[in-house]
């Protein structure tokens, strides 16, 4: 390699018999092939963010516990309401299978209608009612209906749990004061573990 | 366990693993089969007892014990998330608690945390996630993801890092800090890119400001600060080892394998009380030769080994302490002969309290050593002279900021600083710093005030004042504005002053030729500050949930830039002085587009226009050349894949334009290229990573800075292939 020529293409050189150079540019060659492949048939499956925000759902059940008057009956199950477009799949469906909150078995239900969720013990706000929060929360108020969400100001709005990323990872932060009012009670644990957020202070109080 | 000792096992290690990549291969198997490899493997495997042992000794501590094993597990839990392959899917995540699930990683793509999307500046965070998967095995490298740098390297063991501009051997309008401690040197107000290390794995994120700081951080953030934030202990329990190195037969010169020979390190982290969480870590590295464009290789290898710690308390809400440190030691053979030491270590103290919801402050405290050692050949007359410079420079510095929230508009920090650095030039003939003991102090205090004026626009109003040895009070106020046009959309602009004060090289200098005795170049008692006014307007956007974007442009009005003059009766000593102005403008964009869930893709374009030139009148016997040496344009295109069965794949292509830099005068020119770095990564398990990494794949070598033949010397970076291990416990 020292004495070579000069005057050779990049080209020349990776192709001039030398099994070593070979090995390098074929190597290279077998990256792009390898993207080009795997492109094509790539496909993805149920998102793994979901697959961990329906496993905090299911864990806020257990760490929040909901006045009797919040059920119908003894026999009336656990309703998790998802509300506008569903991102969980069947996540959610799977995670809560054959389990129970204060003795009431779980069952997801599913829908763009705000009365649909309204009779629901939990309520996921899909991203895409952005527009509606307001209206939702006013809809919902003094329902004893654990909010959720994942929009920004979720919270300070007066949702009670809102999911906020952190680098890569899951956060959410609680509005202890709207768990109050909906006379929801949060354990100290999972209180310690989300971001404490202060109601927003808008004009003509909270 | 000595240091010296613990640097000398992985030493031996890295050895080690490179016999093995041979033995696997049988690679000239029987030629490196020594009894000499024996003892190498012996003490690989001593350093995998000595591991075991610190294991052991952190679980067995009486504080580990009283620990609940709940938490302790919990915490454990939380190395592994960067590579959680093992348990997925619904059925998993309801088994886990809370706290493990709040340590899953659920996006492959690191989302910049929410205070610096709203930043009004133009900002680029590098994320663990993003180093981990560019492959890069050094802090420089880790640097070529920030698009709106330029990096260039020039030898195996030199970079020369800059934003906007100004980014010669000598560039020094950038401040990089590593958890708060300045690292850039006052002998040249420059960074020794190669006396700074860490172990990446530890590295949080890497934030990087073009654009003037000097209003929170001070002088020298003129173009630009880089944040190296490593992560909290709290974060880093438990064992990493990584390990690795070249891949036989991807190196150019006949006989020698990758520029990265090889490389290990490992870090543990434990509990030491409640709430008190610590980890120690080590690596070792041996970088080989680069070429000349003759292709003889370039006398530029590099060994390094360093190691540290960090102790993170939290005592109560309202407080954390973190006590760090760091030793590291480097042999850098010298392109133009000879061999340079570089050791050096720090201990850094922080205090952060909480005063109240409305207001909290921090108090830190540190102190740096370094040490250089470096052969400085000159040719003067057509004798050739080399001798040893040393440097051996003391830091002491001390920060206090205070952040408190004024009715409900106002958001003020101010702090104060003071600094005090101990610098001792050893006597050389050919290179010397006049006076050879220099004690300098720098005394710093800022004020900024965040207005919110209407709901959605807010004004940053600040200034900081500093007093240095060299030339006095220096101000450095800024004005910003920001203005969030809806949730996902914000403009800003800023209008700020910044300062490079004087360095060692600037004042002190002297270049001789012994015989005849003269001086040939002088530095200058009277050297000002380069000053500058900045004027910024940049858009910030998360478009669509997938696509976001951000762009930013500034205008930079320079006064007072280095020139290097000289008496006109007696031509020598040439001397610096401040005879160049003048401006640049530019562009930095990047997007960010998440094409499907498992498939990231980001680009970006770096656009600077310079215009330096004398100031009317005056000389520059490098004719405005020697400040600046930057491409025009840079394009950035990368993508990043998850693929089925816990692969990922990843590929950086970059194109640099060409540029010109100062030959004596005259202008010479590095050619503009591409090329194309990539990682192939499969985590077989949750606990093991193998990766093969591909540097520079495009061409079998490429010039990415210097003058043929000049000073700095033209070499040719080498394709490089490596291969690495890493096992997180």
């Amino acid at each position: 390699m020292v004495n070579e020529p000069a005057g050779h293409t990049e080209v020349e050189r990776c192709m001039s018999g030398v099994s070593r150079k070979r090995g390098a540019s074929s190597l290279l060659g077998l990256f792009i092939l390898t993207f080009i492949l795997l492109t094509s048939r790539f496909v993805h499956a149920q998102t793994k963010e979901y697959q961990v925000k329906a496993a905090f759902l299911f864990n806020f059940a257990q760490f929040v516990q909901w006045p009797t008057n919040a059920f119908p009956n003894a026999e009336a199950p656990f309703t998790i309401g998802i509300l506008g477009d569903n991102p969980f799949g069947r996540a959610l469906e799977e995670t809560v299978r054959n389990e129970s909150v204060q003795g009431h078995r779980i069952v997801v239900s599913h829908s763009q209608q705000l009365q649909d969720v309204e009779h629901c013990q939990m309520v996921f706000i899909s991203k895409s009612e952005r527009g509606h929060v307001g209206e939702i929360l006013s809809r919902f108020a003094g329902r004893n209906i654990l909010t959720v969400s994942e929009l920004p100001g979720f919270a300070n709005r007066g949702g009670v749990i809102n999911f906020y990323p952190e680098g890569t990872k899951v956060r959410f932060e609680i509005n202890a004061a709207a768990a109050q009012r909906e006379r929801l009670k949060i354990s100290s644990e999972l209180l310690s573990l989300g971001k404490i957020v202060e109601p927003e202070l808008s004009k003509g109080g909270p | 366990m000595s240091a010296v000792v613990f640097l000398q096992m992985l030493k031996w290690s890295v050895r080690t693993l490179n016999f093995l990549w041979y033995f696997e291969t049988g690679f000239q198997a029987k030629l490196r089969f020594s009894g000499r490899r024996a003892i190498n493997a012996t003490a690989f495997f001593l350093l995998f007892a000595i591991c075991t042992t610190w294991l052991h000794a952190g679980e067995a501590s009486p504080a580990a014990t009283n620990t609940p094993s709940a938490l302790f597990n919990s915490t454990t839990e939380a190395t592994n998330s960067a590579s959680s392959f093992a348990a997925e899917g619904p059925a998993a995540y309801k088994k886990m608690s809370l706290q493990e699930l709040m340590n899953l990683d659920v996006t492959s793509v690191a989302r910049a945390p929410e205070p610096f999307s709203q930043a009004p500046a133009s900002i680029v965070v590098i994320t663990q996630d993003e180093i981990r998967r560019s492959g890069a095995s050094s802090i420089p490298e880790a640097l070529r993801l920030a698009d709106n740098l330029d990096v260039a390297q020039r030898n195996s063991h030199d970079w020369s890092i800059s934003a906007r501009g100004f980014n010669t051997a000598l560039g020094n309008k950038l401040l990089v800090m590593i958890d708060g401690r300045t690292v850039y040197s006052p002998l040249f107000s420059g960074v020794f890119w190669n006396a700074q290390d860490y172990l990446l794995e530890d590295i949080d994120r890497i934030e990087v400001i073009s654009g003037p700081g000097g209003t929170l951080w001070g002088a020298n953030a003129v173009n630009g600060v880089i944040n190296i934030i490593t992560k909290n202990t709290m974060d880093t329990q438990g064992l990493y080892l990584e390990g690795g190195g070249g891949i036989p037969g991807t190196g150019e010169v006949a006989g020698t394998r990758s520029v990265l020979r090889g490389f290990a390190g490992v870090r543990y982290g434990g509990v030491l009380a409640s709430n008190v969480y610590f980890r120690v870590y080590g690596k070792y590295f041996d970088r080989g030769n680069e070429e000349y464009p003759d292709g003889s290789p370039a006398n530029d290898s590099w060994s390094m080994g360093q190691g540290g710690f960090r102790i993170d308390a939290m005592p109560s809400s309202l407080d954390d302490f973190t006590l760090q440190g760091d030793i590291y030691g480097s042999d850098l053979s010298m392109p133009s002969g000879g061999l340079a030491n570089q050791s050096g270590g720090n201990l850094l103290g922080r205090w952060s309290h909480t005063i109240s919801g409305n207001a909290d402050m921090s108090l830190q405290l540190y102190y740096d050593q370094t040490h250089l050692s470096d052969p400085e050949t000159e040719t003067v007359l057509g004798n050739t002279y080399t001798q040893i410079l040393t440097d051996d420079l003391r830091t002491y510095d001390l920060d206090f900021q205070y952040r408190v929230k004024l009715g409900g508009r106002h958001q003020v920090i101010w702090g104060t600083g003071f600094r005090h650095t101990h610098d001792v030039v050893g006597e050389s003939e050919i290179v010397q710093f006049l006076p050879p003991v220099l004690d300098r102090n720098l005394y710093s205090a800022f004020v900024q005030d965040q207005i919110q004026l209407l709901e959605h626009v807010f004004l940053t109003l600040g200034t900081k004042v500093e007093h240095n040895d060299y030339t006095g009070f220096e101000v450095e106020p800024s004005g910003r504005l920001q203005w969030n046009v809806t949730t996902n959309q914000m403009i800003w602009g800023a209008v700020s002053r910044a300062v490079r004060m004087p360095s060692r090289v600037d004042t002190d200098i002297r270049e001789n030729s012994p015989n005849p005795p003269f001086t040939i170049l002088a530095g200058s008692p009277n050297f000002e500050s380069e000053a500058m006014i900045a004027y910024e307007l940049g858009y910030r956007a998360q478009l669509t949930e997938k696509l976001s974007t951000s762009i930013s442009t500034y205008y930079n009005d320079y006064t007072d830039i280095r020139s290097t003059s000289f008496t006109p009766a007696t031509v020598v000593p040439l001397y610096f002085a401040n005879n160049l102005e003048g401006h640049t403008y530019g562009l930095e964009l990047s997007v960010d587009y998440q094409v499907l869930e498992g498939w990231r893709l980001h680009g970006g374009y770096n656009l600077i226009k310079e215009h330096i030139h004398i100031k009317p009148g005056e000389v520059d016997i490098n004719n405005a050349l020697n400040e600046t040496a930057d491409p025009q344009q840079q394009f950035f295109l990368r993508s990043s894949f998850d693929l089925p069965r816990n692969i990922e794949l990843d590929g950086a292509l970059r194109w640099v334009d060409r540029l010109t830099i100062n030959n004596g005068g005259t202008p010479a020119t590095v050619p503009s290229y591409f090329e194309l770095d990539s990682r192939l990564a499969w985590h077989p398990t949750r606990w093991l990573e193998l990766a093969i990494i591909g540097q520079n794949l495009l061409h079998a070598r490429h010039v990415e800075y210097g003058v043929p033949g000049g000073t700095p010397n033209q070499e040719e970076i080498l394709r490089a292939v490596y291969g690495k291990v890493s096992i997180r416990w």
